[in-house]
């Protein structure tokens, strides 16, 4: 069984990297986040290298989300559109391996895609530290500090979260007949999760009033969708701008693997039920 | 379990609801069938006469509405049944960037084949195929017939007991189609049982042993393929050096024998033969 997943997330993997569209989101990231560089005076008051790790990494998961929908769509439709599918299910793979291996061979691209935009804001932070460090101490500040295990937790939290959105992705796909209905209803489940928090906090407010209806509707959302916006602690991990409470990369590390076991769970059980 | 059919089907229904209302249109209606182990088996029929489905519920892809089938007497669903077939879906596609000898190995890999085995094989089946050449050649430069021939090479690889080709001549030229005729012979002599559907009669006439002719998704038609095309109230005799004297005496000897002679022609051969032997070689 996980030699034959290996092996349709290794051609997933290679036929991904041969997307124009995974190039062509690379290079505008990688502008963005490059083009961020001579803008590095307009920080809002706020200090530069938290100017820079911001527009980075907003660049990292806004481009992130739109491949991690709109990639493992492309393939999944791909391969049953072109009717490799058929070849493939009708050879001893299960629906469910097949879907396992367009999650890992998506998932992989997305890794390359995290930890290369990854690399580049640290290199741009890394090369800016000395400058803004030398001025802090001029100022009589307490310079800012970047920290490369933060980078490293930070690249692996964002690759948890995309793999979320593309387990996602692949249960609308498993369920949807076009290919662009998927795409619409998967951005759609990105942007609630995303606005998750919303209801979170509502439902915590003790002086928020809410009828029954509206308290179960909002308890509903927050069971069903996971909270990604709880992911955007980059700044904090990187450099250090709050303190990060002990565990919470772990927490949020384990809270996107259970996410990730139930919706493909779900994708590959509604995928079995799929007429090819 | 050798005695059991390679493919049984029994009562086999399926609809399909088609529009936003879901009008009800039914492509295989009660089917029964059952297709003999070591034979060449020739499912015919028109576009949409359901055999494309039939084979797709039976291979497990597509649902049932209603009724059972085994594929070697097992349930399609089970690894075990999908392990010991071979299929060749109609116009196949394969990976573009794969090469020809790549996605043999990949297919060799998914259908079980032993690590240590899976060159051997992916050898054995591109000779088959008659790709070894353009094995590594990537799958995306291939001609139809070069498609076709790679698909029978992905489907052959792990030495499958049952091979179903579905179309596995549409589109090829006349030398292409002959050769993945003699294919289909070769695993015949294999002792492989192989069901194939095909537009193209005549091949399906040298090739099958066996024939079900299907319309509107019921069977019409089913038999040994000279029992099914012999017309036994007719016979015919071929004689060379026929004077116009020696053809009426024989007309007036079978006539007093209380025979008549229906019809005096010379024999053709078909455009298929004579093309073959025009043209010598395939340009794939």
């Amino acid at each position: 069984m996980f030699s034959r997943i290996f092996w349709i997330a290794r051609v997933t993997f290679l036929e991904a990297l041969r997307q124009r569209f995974l190039a062509f989101l690379l290079l505008l990231a990688a502008a963005f986040i490059l083009g961020s560089v001579p803008l590095r005076s307009i920080d809002f008051g706020h200090g530069e290298l938290k100017f820079l790790a911001d527009l980075g990494f907003g660049a990292l998961f806004l481009f992130g989300s739109i491949l991690a929908v709109v990639l493992p769509s492309q393939l999944l439709y791909g391969e049953i559109d072109n009717r490799t599918a058929l070849t493939l299910l009708a050879k001893p793979v299960g629906r469910g391996e097949f879907l396992l291996g367009k999650f890992f061979g998506s998932w992989a691209v997305l890794g390359v895609f995290t930890f290369a935009l990854t690399a580049l804001i640290g290199i741009i932070l890394l090369v800016r530290e000395p400058d803004v460090v030398a001025r802090a101490m001029a100022l009589q500040v307490v310079p800012p500090e970047v920290s490369v295990l933060g980078l490293f937790e930070h690249a692996l939290l964002q690759w948890l979260r995309l793999g979320i959105i593309v387990s996602v992705a692949l249960l609308v796909g498993s369920l949807a007949q076009t290919f662009l209905y998927t795409v619409v209803v998967g951005s759609m489940a990105v942007l609630a999760s995303q606005l998750v928090w919303i209801a979170q906090d509502t439902l915590a407010n003790p002086e928020a009033v809410l009828s029954t209806v509206m308290r179960g509707a909002l308890w509903l959302t927050t069971r069903i969708f996971p909270n990604l916006q709880g992911y955007n602690i980059g700044e904090t991990l990187v450099l250090g701008q709050s303190t990060v409470l002990p565990g919470t990369v772990s927490s949020l590390s384990l809270s996107a693997a259970v996410y990730l076991v139930v919706i493909l769970f779900l994708a590959c059980t509604a995928f079995r039920r799929r007429e090819i | 379990m050798t005695d059991k059919p390679a493919i049984s089907v029994q009562d086999l229904t399926k609809d399909f609801r088609v529009g936003l209302r879901g009008v009800k249109l039914r492509a295989v209606d009660h089917l029964t069938l059952s297709i003999p182990r070591g034979q060449v088996y020739g499912l015919l029929g028109p576009n949409g006469c359901g055999k494309s489905t039939t084979l797709k519920i039976v291979l497990g892809l597509v649902p049932a509405t209603s009724g059972s089938f085994t594929l070697l007497g097992h349930d399609s669903a089970s690894p075990e049944a999908r392990a010991r077939i071979g299929f060749l879906p109609e116009a196949p596609y394969f990976h573009r960037f794969l090469t020809g000898r790549e996605l043999v190995r990949y297919c060799a890999r998914l259908s079980g084949v032993a690590a240590d085995r899976v060159d051997a094989a992916t050898d054995e089946a591109l000779e088959l195929a008659s790709m070894t050449e353009a094995g590594n050649r990537r799958v995306g430069t291939y001609s139809k017939g070069m498609l076709q021939r790679i698909g029978l090479a992905q489907a052959v690889v792990h030495d499958p007991e049952l091979i179903v080709l579905d179309e596995p001549t549409a589109g090829v030229d006349p030398v292409g189609s002959a050769a993945i005729g003699k294919m289909i012979q070769a695993m015949r002599q294999r002792g492989k049982t192989i069901v194939l559907c095909s537009h193209l009669l005549g091949q399906v006439e040298q090739v099958c042993d066996r024939i079900a002719v299907m319309d509107r998704g019921r069977l019409v038609l089913e038999g040994h393929i000279d029992e099914v095309l012999a017309q036994r109230a007719v016979h015919q005799i071929s004689v060379e050096g026929l004077t116009p004297a020696a053809r009426q005496a024989a007309e007036e000897a079978l006539s007093r024998h209380g025979a008549h002679v229906l019809k005096v022609d010379h024999p053709r051969q078909t455009l298929e033969d004579l093309f073959r032997r025009l043209v010598t070689g395939s340009r794939d």
